[in-house]
């Protein structure tokens, strides 16, 4: 047996003392306790989950179990953990550490998130896990904190890196991994330099990389797993996705696990979707049909039309603040067709939508959601609905967290509409909620499918209710009927969309709708050009099922 | 750990620290703490600090626990125990902090004939960590008595059969140690590592087979690389870290007892 040991002579020395000076002794109770104490600390095998005896009070689901089990027991603590959306990687990540730190493995984490989730991940380590960790504020607290979570590009920067360099981690976890997937970028080089004895990186998306990024990320948690550089790309270059070398496949899943949504007995509650469909008053629809005609102004190519006619259909308010942004601009005489718009925003008095909205709202006479992609509809919204003796609380992005915290809080207990703008979004829960209107839609099927798992996620109950609104014969129209509508996409469940649009190499997908909608000379084109990209997303489709067939056969 | 038993620990821990309970049912306990336990645990040395300074009377806190949630102990101020719940280990904490070193003396059970000698024995509870990329642990209580040398077993186990008082009982006497403390710590010590070198250590084998093969991966990973990178050297330290076999031996408690001889 060749296995270093060591000795405790703390406490040696100190009884030693007390012998010499006769006391002071414990009560034998006391004696007995700290014995206890110590019968209900130890770990009495190297395998199995202690965690969960830790944390009763938290509801860990059975993968999730699975998870932290075979990363400790298969894994040796380094993984990549690659659960589809909402299956809760954060809590796989909280029990992996939790077990190591029960265990005495782990004394020195750092966790690096993006900056808009560390105070997030501080409140729930905290909170659902007693690890005390903390939120790196000032340099002093790599050096005088345990667990620290951070965001990336606070890390590598100078003077923190250096510090960073200088800790002795025993874990590190990053989230949002698949960003470190070009061996070529700072925040490549900054992870590969940290010493990672237990590693998990937590990405949703990464069979579907192309397969160099597989690499990159798999090299980074072990190098050498999948060979060096030059005999991957001697062996695997020809493949194009991980999936179709069985080989590689089985390799890359002995350090990563991917549970899928329909591989988990999580009964999931319903989406009912449905599509609302306004009509424009006449001055409304005067004033769309003026800023549709500013396609032909000579000055047209410095703007965005497209931006224009979608705030035409979210708020009188949305719209005039980018016209007036347009008019401060100009040099010289403020261009005719700009000063009709103008005179034709003064000339609506009523917003269909919101008089829709309000209308819904009353009927449904329970909590409401409303998203919308413009501040200014957003305050309007707000003193709309207060005419009408609604509350609504206000939230948006680059709220603090603490203020974030408190604006849940308010519209839980104290409102019934909570009205949000797009990058309010990240990071909070509203479970208690089921109700959600788009008020008006992103282009963007992923920001669409975040802005739903506000509410549906884990812990729902009821069945959540989406309401997409719509004004007939604009450009909304178009993308929820030829989009949304046919495609299905409001009943996905979450996590098949991403795969599916991740597989149709379709990165920017709101790029093509424009394109489709606003440079199409002709309906006809314009169709034509929609029904392209319909195809595309049915042929990703089937692919995705064909993967999966071939998936369950094997 | 099941709730009665967190229960039974935490009644024990303040009885035996000298608070009283003010409440006290099957599904919560409030507790008023002394001076000296409120500094223990309350973690406010401003306030003690400034109390002493002033010479102001202290009020000491008092604490509620609510070890069995329910419609009643959500109206109160009060902390939910649970295994995992950080109250419980600073409990822990404290417990072994104050629990470290004892001396004790058995009494006789019935009245002597005469003086009775009683005889030095030093006991020892330890904890021994088997650590690589996992981690075990083995509670090992060993007594050596400190005339003739004797190694026991379960000692702690014997010691919870007799009667024990921190006083030296009348009509007895102790015999004086032939072997003196420090000596006697070294012979345990001696002892717990050849226990450990007769222990199986297929995980130890395991761990390093784990090692090598990791190693082997990182050697070929950067084979074509004439001066390796600096990643190269921490990665493979790191290895070392995660995967390097280590035993440590830390000692729980452990004291003085001077016992009756026993022909067992």
């Amino acid at each position: 047996m060749d296995i270093e040991i060591k000795m405790d002579e703390t406490w040696k020395e100190e009884f030693l003392e007390r012998v010499e000076k006769d006391g002071p002794w414990a009560s034998w109770e006391m004696y007995e306790l700290a014995l206890e104490a110590a019968h209900h600390l130890s770990v009495p095998e190297f395998n199995g989950l202690q965690a969960p005896k830790h944390l009763p009070h938290l509801t860990i689901l059975p993968h999730q179990l699975e998870v932290a089990r075979r990363v400790v027991e298969e894994m040796n603590g380094k993984a990549i953990l690659a659960d589809e959306v909402g299956l809760g990687k954060t809590i796989e990540a909280g029990l992996v550490l939790k077990e190591y730190m029960i265990r005495g493995l782990v004394k020195k984490a750092l966790i690096l998130v993006p900056a808009s989730l560390v105070s997030q991940w501080v409140k729930e380590l905290n909170e659902k896990f007693f690890i005390p960790a903390v939120q790196q504020k000032k340099s002093y607290v790599w050096e005088q904190c345990d667990i620290v979570v951070s965001s990336i590009d606070t890390a590598k920067k100078p003077p923190h890196r250096d510090i960073i360099y200088e800790q002795p981690y025993d874990m590190i976890i990053i989230d949002e991994a698949h960003k470190l997937k070009n061996n070529k970028t700072k925040n490549y080089e900054f992870v590969q330099n940290l010493k990672k004895k237990f590693c998990l990186l937590l990405t949703a998306t990464p069979i579907q990389n192309r397969i160099e990024e597989i690499f990159n990320l798999v090299s980074l948690l072990k190098p050498g797993h999948l060979g060096n550089a030059e005999q991957f790309a001697k062996t695997y270059g020809k493949t194009r996705a991980v999936q179709t070398n069985d080989h590689l496949k089985a390799l890359v899943n002995k350090v990563m696990i991917r549970n899928r949504r329909a591989d988990t007995p999580i009964e999931w509650s319903k989406r009912h979707v449905e599509p609302v469909l306004i009509e424009f008053t006449d001055e409304e629809r005067e004033l769309y049909e003026a800023v549709k005609a500013l396609r032909h102004e000579s000055f047209a190519g410095s703007f965005s039309l497209i931006t224009l006619l979608r705030e035409a259909c979210s708020s009188r308010e949305a719209l005039f603040l980018t016209i007036k942004n347009m008019i401060d601009k100009c040099e010289g005489a403020v261009p005719e067709a700009l000063e009709h718009v103008l005179e034709k925003i003064n000339a609506v008095t009523t917003n269909s939508k919101a008089e829709k909205a309000l209308e819904l709202i009353r009927s449904i006479n329970d909590k409401v959601i409303i998203f919308t992609e413009y501040r200014a509809t957003q305050l309007y919204l707000q003193w709309f609905l207060k005419q009408h003796g609604i509350s609504s609380v206000p939230f948006r992005g680059g709220f603090r967290r603490g203020k974030k915290d408190w604006m849940q809080e308010l519209f839980k207990n104290h409102a019934q509409v909570f009205i949000a703008t797009e990058a309010g979004g990240e990071g909070i829960n509203l479970q208690f909620c089921r109700y959600v209107i788009n008020y008006d839609l992103p282009w963007n099927p992923m920001r669409l499918e975040q802005r739903i798992g506000r509410v549906h996620r884990l812990g729902q109950t009821d069945d959540v209710h989406i309401y997409n609104f719509a004004v007939k014969q604009t450009v909304e129209e178009h993308i929820l009927t030829l989009l949304y509508e046919k495609i299905r996409l409001f009943e996905r469940v979450v996590g098949e969309l991403d795969d599916i649009l991740a597989k149709m190499n379709l990165a920017n997908l709101e790029h093509y709708f424009e394109d489709a909608l606003v440079h199409s000379r002709s309906e006809g084109e314009m169709k034509i050009k929609m029904e392209n990209i319909m195809a595309m997303i049915e042929l990703a489709e089937q692919l995705g099922k064909k993967g999966g067939e071939r998936h369950a056969a094997t | 750990m099941q709730q009665h038993e967190i229960r039974r620990f935490v009644e024990r821990y303040f009885t035996a620290n000298g608070c009283t309970f003010l409440e006290a049912n099957d599904n919560y306990m409030t507790i008023q703490l002394t001076a000296e336990m409120d500094k223990e645990l309350m973690n406010r040395p401003f306030y003690w600090h400034y109390i002493e300074r002033t010479g102001g009377v202290p009020q000491p806190m008092q604490l509620t626990l609510i070890t069995r949630p329910n419609e009643q102990t959500n109206k109160l101020k009060g902390e939910r125990l649970h295994f995992g719940a950080p109250r419980l280990h600073q409990l822990f904490r404290s417990a072994q902090k104050r629990g470290s070193f004892i001396r004790l003396y058995e009494e006789p059970e019935s009245p002597l004939n005469g003086n009775a000698a009683l005889h030095p024995w030093l006991g020892m509870n330890v904890v021994i960590s088997y650590e690589c990329d996992r981690k075990k642990d083995d509670l090992v209580s060993l007594g050596l008595h400190l005339i003739s040398g004797t190694i026991i077993e379960s000692f702690h186990e014997r010691l919870r059969e007799r009667r024990l008082t921190p006083k030296i009982p009348d009509y007895c006497f102790t015999i004086s140690p032939l072997i003196k403390p420090r000596s006697g710590i070294s012979r345990l010590e001696q002892y717990i590592r050849g226990r450990i070198a007769a222990d199986d250590h297929t995980w130890a084998d395991e761990a390093r087979q784990r090692w090598a093969d990791d190693l082997a991966l990182l050697d070929e990973f950067y084979k074509d690389t004439e001066e390796k990178p600096e990643c190269y050297y921490i990665e493979k330290e790191a290895l070392e870290k995660q995967y390097k076999p280590r035993i440590t031996v830390s000692i729980i408690n452990g004291g003085l007892f001077y016992l009756m001889p026993r022909s067992s």
